[in-house]
């Protein structure tokens, strides 16, 4: 044999290689060129011309006479890679090439090529390795082995699981024979998160909406019936129903206000907010923005915050401070008169420390866990002088209209929306949240941002083998 | 090209890891379908869940096979046998995880035949969300040998628990209340009881895995443990 790479598929895949990219390159223009929703048949068709020409040209150029299999690419993704390898890795969408032996090694099927968004959402670490290992779905499995052995383009949902959970819809298609006799398929996963969201949102906003507001709905026309009836000539009468009306109708503001800013918080949740924010400032902000309300319910407000710097958090600083507002308004309500709030600012801490209870024969729940993040958190404590929550309540807190038995609902009143917000936005931020209770001492709700790494200026904690990921 | 194959004991080894990732991405679907069942009373997934979990004994008797296969043929050595016995005893957990899971697509077949409660079901369908992203967080540890993420499994049992004792209230609360729902409410609280149990699972997982990669046995003593429902019983 010579050492020579056979010439035909060299000849084959120059021009044509040219002609896929440049394929691509038309879609990828047309896709920001304004198309709201890129049309699926036309990305798979300019993936699939790209990713047959790239095994085949790799296989063309790794197999060599001594027939050692194509299968392990030894050298790093994109030092010397063919052009190729740069127009897959800027696709949007995940992309994976699956080689398989036999029909029978279920386990036998392997990644031989992932572009840089697979990378990222699966958290592959090497270039080739076990399918398994990266998708365990039995449905899209099913589906890449329809594709591999059974030669049909195939479709399946595949729901990732974890804090955000995302929804995506898995493309399978066959690639044909590998020269070295191994299957071929590609799997293209597509983004519907947002889609679905959207469903979802709509369907328990109208739910809500509708359940919800149709109480204080009642009690307006209840009014509005008697005044136009025997409450007609009563002066006094009128002046109270008016009363009680403005403060219904106030409150169906206040809860389409929370529906609607919950809806759209939902809408995002699965994307990271960009920018930053100093927590110390935004918490302020707040304090300065609530000390009036606390001056009227005869509750002090104590601040212990950080210097400005020190706790810097990615973040949305809107949300931040809405955040912020829930919590300490919720505190503010269940605090007696002559009662205090407490807010605190800790920075540096690791997302164990954050959610640790603080005192002992506390009944603590950690409400939000993220994901695997970033090492350090800077966590805000807001802790009330109330009668504190019982056990049993903690695990539904974050439920939307959830109210805990026995409290009174027209001198407290929220719109049972004010945590369920402050869960999703945590959530969107990668935080966490969590809430800690002594019965006849108050309650503490920390809720943790994720500190931008190399940020911290005092390191507080020292984290030993902190691995900074990339974002 | 007609060459021969020969799997290497490398190969065989991850071959191992692989099945046990493969039956652990089973078991989430079953576990996801069987709370899916319950919280949408959908009779038809609860009857697929109930038939699928044959294929994760068949899973389990396999891997334990090859694994047997493996020490004898290999005797494996220190890491290797521990990866093969962390093998061995993951399935055996996650083939607990489907009967289960079976268990509770069983219990739906029975409870859609009475009144719908949407707070319950919604209760369910939030401890299911936690276990399940349990199950999901140990096995990612798994495939990724991480040992960090398997730790963080196994020190937050104790938000299962809570879910599991407030649920617990929740239903004397309805069962006292109305006598008539005591049947569903019993099969709710069955429910419950075997979510909290695939949460458990999970922890031992977390421990398995920890065995795993470090070889020590025992993690410590530090979880936290909630004894409230001891105390009221």
């Amino acid at each position: 044999m010579s050492q020579t790479p056979p010439r035909g598929w060299l000849r084959l895949s120059g021009p044509a290689l040219i002609t896929g990219g440049l394929g691509i390159l038309a879609v990828l223009a047309l896709g920001a060129g304004g198309l709201a929703e890129p049309d699926v048949a036309t990305w798979t068709a300019a993936a699939l011309t790209v990713l047959v020409l790239a095994v085949v040209w790799r296989s063309a150029r790794v197999v060599d006479p001594e027939g050692q299999p194509p299968l392990v690419p030894t050298r790093p993704p994109h030092e010397n890679a063919p052009p190729y390898v740069s127009i897959i890795n800027a696709l949007p969408d995940p992309v994976l090439v699956i080689a398989a032996h036999e029909p029978d090694d279920l386990t036998g099927r392997r990644f031989v090529m992932v572009n840089d968004a697979a990378r990222d959402l699966l958290r592959i670490q090497f270039e080739a390795g076990l399918l398994v290992t990266a998708i365990r779905d039995p449905q899209v499995l099913e589906a890449v082995d329809e594709a591999l052995f059974g030669g049909l383009d195939s479709q399946a949902v595949y729901e990732m699981g974890g804090a955000q959970a995302r929804v995506l819809k898995a493309f399978a298609k066959p690639l044909g024979e590998a020269p070295d006799g191994s299957r071929l398929a590609l799997l293209v996963l597509r983004d519907e998160t947002d889609i679905r969201r959207a469903e979802q949102t709509r369907a328990d906003f109208l739910a809500n909406a509708s359940h919800e507001l149709r109480t204080p709905l009642a009690s307006l026309s209840g009014f509005i019936e008697t005044l136009r009836g025997h409450a007609r000539t009563d002066e006094g009468a009128r002046e109270k129903f008016l009363t009680i009306m403005s403060t219904q109708a106030e409150r169906m503001a206040r809860l389409i206000d929370d529906l609607l800013s919950l809806s759209r918080i939902e809408l995002n949740e699965h994307i990271a907010p960009q920018g930053e924010t100093d927590l110390a400032s935004a918490v302020m902000d707040v304090i300065d923005a609530l000390g009036p309300l606390a001056r009227e319910r005869g509750v002090t407000l104590v601040p212990c915050l950080p210097p400005r710097g020190v706790a810097v958090v990615s973040g949305d600083r809107d949300q931040i401070v809405q955040v912020a507002q829930n919590l300490v308004d919720n505190a503010l309500k269940y605090s007696p008169r002559e009662g205090s709030v407490k807010i605190a600012l800790v920075s540096g801490l690791t997302a164990d420390a954050a959610a640790a209870p603080l005192r002992a024969q506390s009944a603590r729940l950690s409400l939000l866990t993220p994901d695997h993040g970033p090492d350090l958190y800077a966590a805000l404590r807001v802790t009330d002088s109330g009668v504190g929550l019982k056990r049993e309540h903690l695990p539904r807190l974050t439920e939307r209209f959830y109210r805990v038995e026995g409290q009174k609902s027209g001198e407290r009143s929220g719109t049972g929306l004010g945590l369920a917000i402050v869960k999703h936005i945590m959530n969107r931020h990668r935080g966490g949240l969590a809430v800690e209770s002594v019965e006849g001492e108050g309650a503490t709700f920390s809720a943790y941002f994720p500190l931008i790494p190399g940020s911290l200026a005092l390191p507080a904690v020292p984290s030993p083998g902190a691995v900074t990921k990339p974002s | 090209m007609n060459e021969h194959i020969v799997k290497s004991y490398e190969d065989e080894l991850n071959t191992l890891t692989a099945e046990c990732a493969r039956m652990g991405g089973l078991t989430e679907a079953q576990v996801g379908d069987g709370i899916d069942a319950v919280v949408r009373r959908d009779t038809t997934l609860a009857e697929a869940v109930v038939a699928r979990d044959e294929r994760l004994d068949v899973l389990e008797a396999d891997i334990e096979r090859k694994a047997i296969r493996l020490i004898a043929l290999r005797q494996p050595m220190a890491n290797d046998l521990r990866k093969t016995v962390a093998a061995m005893k993951i399935a055996m957990n996650l083939e607990r995880c489907g009967d289960l899971a079976k268990n509770i697509a069983k219990r739906t077949l029975v409870l859609t035949e009475a009144e719908p409660m949407s707070p319950l079901t919604r209760s369910i369908e939030r401890m299911g969300k936690l276990v399940l992203g349990r199950l999901k967080d140990v096995l990612d540890a798994y495939t990724a040998s991480d040992l960090d993420r398997a730790l963080a499994v196994w020190s937050r049992d104790d938000e299962v628990d809570e879910h599991y004792n407030s649920l617990f209230r929740e239903l004397l609360t309805y069962m006292m209340g109305d006598p008539r729902t005591i049947t569903a409410c019993a099969h709710m609280l069955f429910v419950a009881k075997n979510l909290e149990r695939i949460g458990d699972h999970a922890t031992n997982i977390a421990e398995i895995i920890h065995y795993e990669i470090t070889g020590a046995e025992t993690i410590g003593s530090a979880r936290p443990k909630t004894d409230a429902l001891a105390k009221e019983i």
